[in-house]
């Protein structure tokens, strides 16, 4: 009541251009009323079935929150209903959206709302300019199909956003999308922490990183990790996916892209003209696409921003996990692997590298000694919060690698053997062949530079007391003493 | 030293008196010392609980409450506007020329300046003969602060600019015979329609 | 201004003239407790328009150390039944007027004495400002002593203090505050500007929301776009926050974080 008496003029105005584009532009008739059913992601709300428009009432609260951003580092997120990305909104073409704003009593800042979905002056900002502890209303009808991202627009803008305030609202089309059998809210935001990415603790927001645009963190639904792990994206083999997927920015553009799958159809920019056969969709800050595929084998699939940097050091990566029955005429799996050298003599030269490392592991089995314990258990915690944050990508959940690609850290013979090695790799990172149990890679493994002296003995001692392995503790000292003899090996080659 | 203390006390009683001096030269009460006053008898949503003073264009000293008993249409101008303020005021009399003869005389209409340095009572006086308002429209000129308070009530956002010039909103306010506000309207040269139903709803 | 009978002010006069004892040079030097003489200096508004000057040109003037505690409120609501929260009129204070105090005339628990006033409408600090003789500083002051660092009159040249200031900003809205007194001062000698709460100024609603009358159509200051454009100082970030924060209350609001200090002419 009061809220009406006190209505701005530019709520006036607004109503006012409303009732003008209802006279105008040839809208349906609205037909009783419901309220909006919101869902946080990956969740989406079931697809409408109505065949009339009508009123629906949306009420959002905006909340400031202090949450995970990484394993062991906070952020407090400024959001749309508590979590990142916003809740998700699901209207039908021509539906007329009474929109309440709520911001809770306990937030410092007011917030609003720009909906891309609405037709007005600022998409709603100003109708829905709201102090702490106050609800904003605005009315607006939903003209065009599509899926379109919401954000808080309030001064400084690019903060509000970068703190987390955005998400997605679906206007599907009067005749529905087709049927699939899954469907799913991904959205790619990136952070700008005072500290680098892993850096523990509450992390406050850095101007200067976002007006430059370099987000130590770059993530989907709002932290690394949202959608990996036992988070992951769960389907089996056949089914069709929906993945509704938005990028709030900020500043950056996102290179979608799921590893191992080919797009049917992608609405590209969250349009309503399907297009066919896609790899990677480009996706705008404060844009958005559907995209839908099917996958015909089992196996976890990543997704990623294509920018690839952002996926393995940052944390834009996300997993889908398929099960059910393999198809090998549609993927073999790997059917052989020799060795190349230019020529066919090479295969003499693999065998001499394979067999002194089996003679090495029986050796060392030997020379363990059981006195050489662990550290605490703190430092085996710590240890598995850095893998969860920096290793696990690549080496896996459980430190069963890749095949082929990516060697094991589970049951790993050089990892148990060879100490100081190991954290020469950690430090200064390693390319070129290294054989584990028997099995030769050929990879790269980039220098882990974000870790200092006690997170890499951590690690290491996390990873060489887990998953089958039993070794000594690697403590920071050795770390230390190992970073010199890289430095100086550094200085030496840089003179030669 | 006798001198000295003497001054002493003379100051320390001259502070009080002067303040007081300067309440009593003031005809009408203001809010600081209103604080053991009895309840108003104004309803708790109404505007005319404020003791703020005004003048209006005839030299009287009023405070809002002596405009209740009669619908009020309100709008905050200043007299040099020469831009929005000209068709906010046309506005005004559209929506008196809307309503019937014997409807016209049972409401009020006032006009309050942002610009309290200018919009002296003759320079409002002049204005009301510049525009031939009629008797029911009642001008009013405020200090600044009390002006402030006003538009905060109303919900007015505004600011002096460069060359004694004001940038504000532009809001056309109805309150009831109790001072509470019925309905706004926003914006330049709008509708009159709902404002005009509104005002003959209160009189019903 | 005050307006002393004639031959009040000839003595008031001979004080100035015989300003020997603490007293009365206190009263010449303008000490007075609690406040402090912020000098005369140049606010640069965070947007400037045609119609605007870039610069405001603002006079000297005395500014509470440090804002408005629960118990100095205590002290305005037993002499002033009428702002008591069972007594005060909707109109001037909304259903949240002092929602953290335990009752009319005990702040409780949840507002130690120590604490700044916070859930006070603008209406109420007007009150408060007016009973103690004092007033609520305007934008263009409340900047000025808030723009210093401990050691600079002008934060804008300490990159520290402005990482200090937005650091506050950026954190989530607790509702618990630290007593008033611990903050550091700033070069005026004035605490507790940032990193405790929102502050009410006399002129929030100078901002136009919308409907301004001469810089034509809606004024999308706060929001995206328009705000970098005219903005005086884009990276200011605390300085969009305040903007916006001012911009989106009404006078009758009373928030969680938002309290007031006061100021006073010379």
């Amino acid at each position: 009541m009061k809220t009406n008496l006190f209505a701005k003029p530019g709520i006036a105005v607004c109503l006012l251009a409303m009732a003008w584009i209802t006279r105008a532009a040839d809208v349906p008739a609205i037909v009783g009323e419901e309220n909006a059913i919101l869902t946080d992601a990956p969740n989406v709300p079931s697809p409408i079935t109505r065949t009339y428009a009508t009123k629906v009432i949306v009420h959002l609260e905006v909340k400031e929150v202090t949450k995970q951003l990484a394993d062991g580092v906070e952020y407090t997120f400024w959001t749309f209903g508590g979590n990142v990305p916003g809740k998700f909104i699901r209207i039908r073409q021509g539906d007329e959206v009474e929109f309440h704003l709520a911001n809770s009593p306990d937030s410092k800042m007011p917030h609003n709302i720009d909906l891309h979905a609405v037709s007005g002056p600022g998409g709603g900002t100003a109708a829905s300019f709201t102090a702490p502890g106050h609800e904003s209303q605005f009315t607006f009808r939903a003209l065009n199909a599509g899926l379109y991202v919401y954000h808080c627009a309030t001064a400084p803008v690019g903060m509000h956003i970068a703190n987390g305030m955005y998400g997605l609202i679906l206007v599907q089309p009067t005749n529905g999308l087709p049927p699939v059998d899954k469907e799913f809210y991904v959205m790619q935001g990136e952070f700008y922490t005072a500290g680098k990415f892993g850096d523990p603790g509450l992390q406050p927001f850095d101007m200067d990183k976002a007006i430059d645009e370099r987000p130590p963190y770059v993530v989907f639904n709002g932290a690394v990790g949202a959608l990996s792990g036992s988070n992951a994206l769960t389907a089996r083999v056949g089914e069709k996916i929906r993945f509704f997927i938005g990028n709030g920015g900020p500043n950056l553009v996102s290179s979608f892209h799921v590893i191992g799958n080919i797009f049917d159809t992608v609405y590209q920019d969250g349009g309503t003209t399907p297009i066919h056969d896609v790899q990677t969709t480009l996706i705008p800050a404060g844009g958005a696409a559907i995209a839908e595929f099917s996958p015909k084998v089992p196996g976890d699939y990543a997704f990623v921003d294509h920018s690839i940097f952002r996926a393995f050091n940052k944390g834009a990566s996300g997993a889908l996990k398929v099960s059910g029955e393999a198809n090998l005429a549609i993927f073999s799996g790997k059917q052989s692997d020799t060795i190349f050298k230019g020529d066919a003599s090479a295969n003499s030269v693999a065998a001499k590298t394979i067999e002194p490392a089996k003679a090495a592991v029986a050796a060392s089995a030997k020379n363990f000694s059981a006195d050489a314990k662990p550290t605490s258990s703190s430092g085996m915690e710590s240890g598995k919060s850095v893998y969860m944050r920096t290793c696990f990508i690549c080496h896996q959940q459980n430190g069963q690698g890749v095949p082929n690609q990516i060697p094991p850290l589970a049951g790993s013979d050089f990892l148990v053997n060879n100490k100081d090695e190991v954290i020469r790799i950690v430090i200064q990172g390693r390319q070129g062949e290294v054989t584990v149990n028997g099995k030769t890679y050929n990879g790269v493994m980039i220098p882990q530079g974000n870790l200092n002296d006690e997170q890499i003995a951590n690690v290491l001692t996390y990873v060489r007391n887990s998953w089958g392995n039993h070794a000594d503790a690697v403590t920071a000292a050795e770390v230390s003493g190992a970073r010199k003899t890289v430095a100086t090996t550094t200085t030496a080659n840089n003179f030669e | 030293m006798i001198t000295k203390s003497l001054i002493i006390t003379v100051v320390l009683l001259s502070l009080p008196l002067g303040i007081a001096a300067a309440g009593e030269t003031n005809l009408v009460c203001r809010s600081c010392c209103m604080a053991e006053l009895p309840a108003t008898r104004f309803t708790d949503k109404s505007l005319y609980q404020v003791q703020s003073a005004w003048t209006t264009d005839g030299q009287k000293e009023i405070n809002l409450g002596a405009l209740a008993g009669r619908p009020q249409i309100v709008l905050m101008f200043f007299s040099r506007c020469t831009t929005a303020c000209p068709v906010l005021v046309n506005d005004l009399r559209k929506i008196e020329s809307a309503l019937p003869a014997e409807t016209r005389q049972k409401i009020g209409f006032t006009l309050v300046s942002f610009d309290s340095e200018h919009d002296t009572a003759p320079v409002l006086a002049e204005y009301r003969k510049e525009w031939n308002l009629p008797g029911n429209w009642t001008l009013l000129t405020g200090a600044a602060d009390d002006v402030r308070e006003l538009a905060a009530l109303l919900g007015i956002q505004y600011k002096e600019t460069a060359g004694g010039q004001f940038a504000h909103s532009n809001v056309i306010t109805l309150l009831n015979a109790e001072g509470e506000i019925v309905f706004q309207q926003g914006g330049l040269d709008q509708d009159i329609g709902p404002m005009v139903q509104r005002i003959e709803q209160q009189l019903k | 201004m005050m307006k002393l009978p004639a031959p009040w002010n000839l003595v008031f006069v001979l004080t100035l003239l015989f300003s020997a004892t603490d007293f009365s040079r206190a009263v010449t030097n303008g000490e007075i407790p609690g406040m402090v003489l912020i000098p005369a200096g140049v606010y640069r508004p965070l947007f400037k328009s045609k119609s605007e000057p870039a610069k405001i040109a603002v006079k000297s003037f005395y500014l509470d150390i440090e804002p408005v505690s629960n118990r100095d409120y205590l002290e305005f609501v037993r002499t002033n039944p009428r702002w008591r929260r069972s007594h005060v009129a909707r109109i001037f204070a909304d259903e949240s007027y002092l929602k953290n105090w335990a009752d009319d005339l005990d702040p409780g628990r949840d507002a130690p004495a120590d604490a700044p006033v916070v859930n006070v409408s603008w209406f109420a600090a007007k009150a408060y400002a007016q009973w103690k003789h004092k007033r609520l500083p305007v934008i263009a002051e409340w900047e000025i002593a808030a723009n210093a660092s401990a050691t600079n009159p002008d934060g804008e040249k300490d990159p520290q203090f402005k990482a200090e200031v937005l650091k506050w900003y950026s954190e989530s809205g607790a509702t618990e505050f630290l007593p008033l007194g611990r903050g550091e001062k700033n070069f005026y000698g004035v605490r507790d500007l940032h990193g405790l709460i929102w502050e009410w100024v006399a002129d929030f609603n100078s901002a136009i929301l919308s409907g301004d009358s001469r810089d034509g159509g809606v004024d999308a200051k706060f929001f995206c776009g328009g705000g970098a454009q005219s903005a005086q100082n884009v990276d200011d970030y605390p300085a969009f926050m305040r903007f916006a924060f001012r911009g989106s209350l009404k006078a009758d609001y009373c928030i969680h974080n938002l309290g007031f200090r006061c100021a006073k002419d010379l």
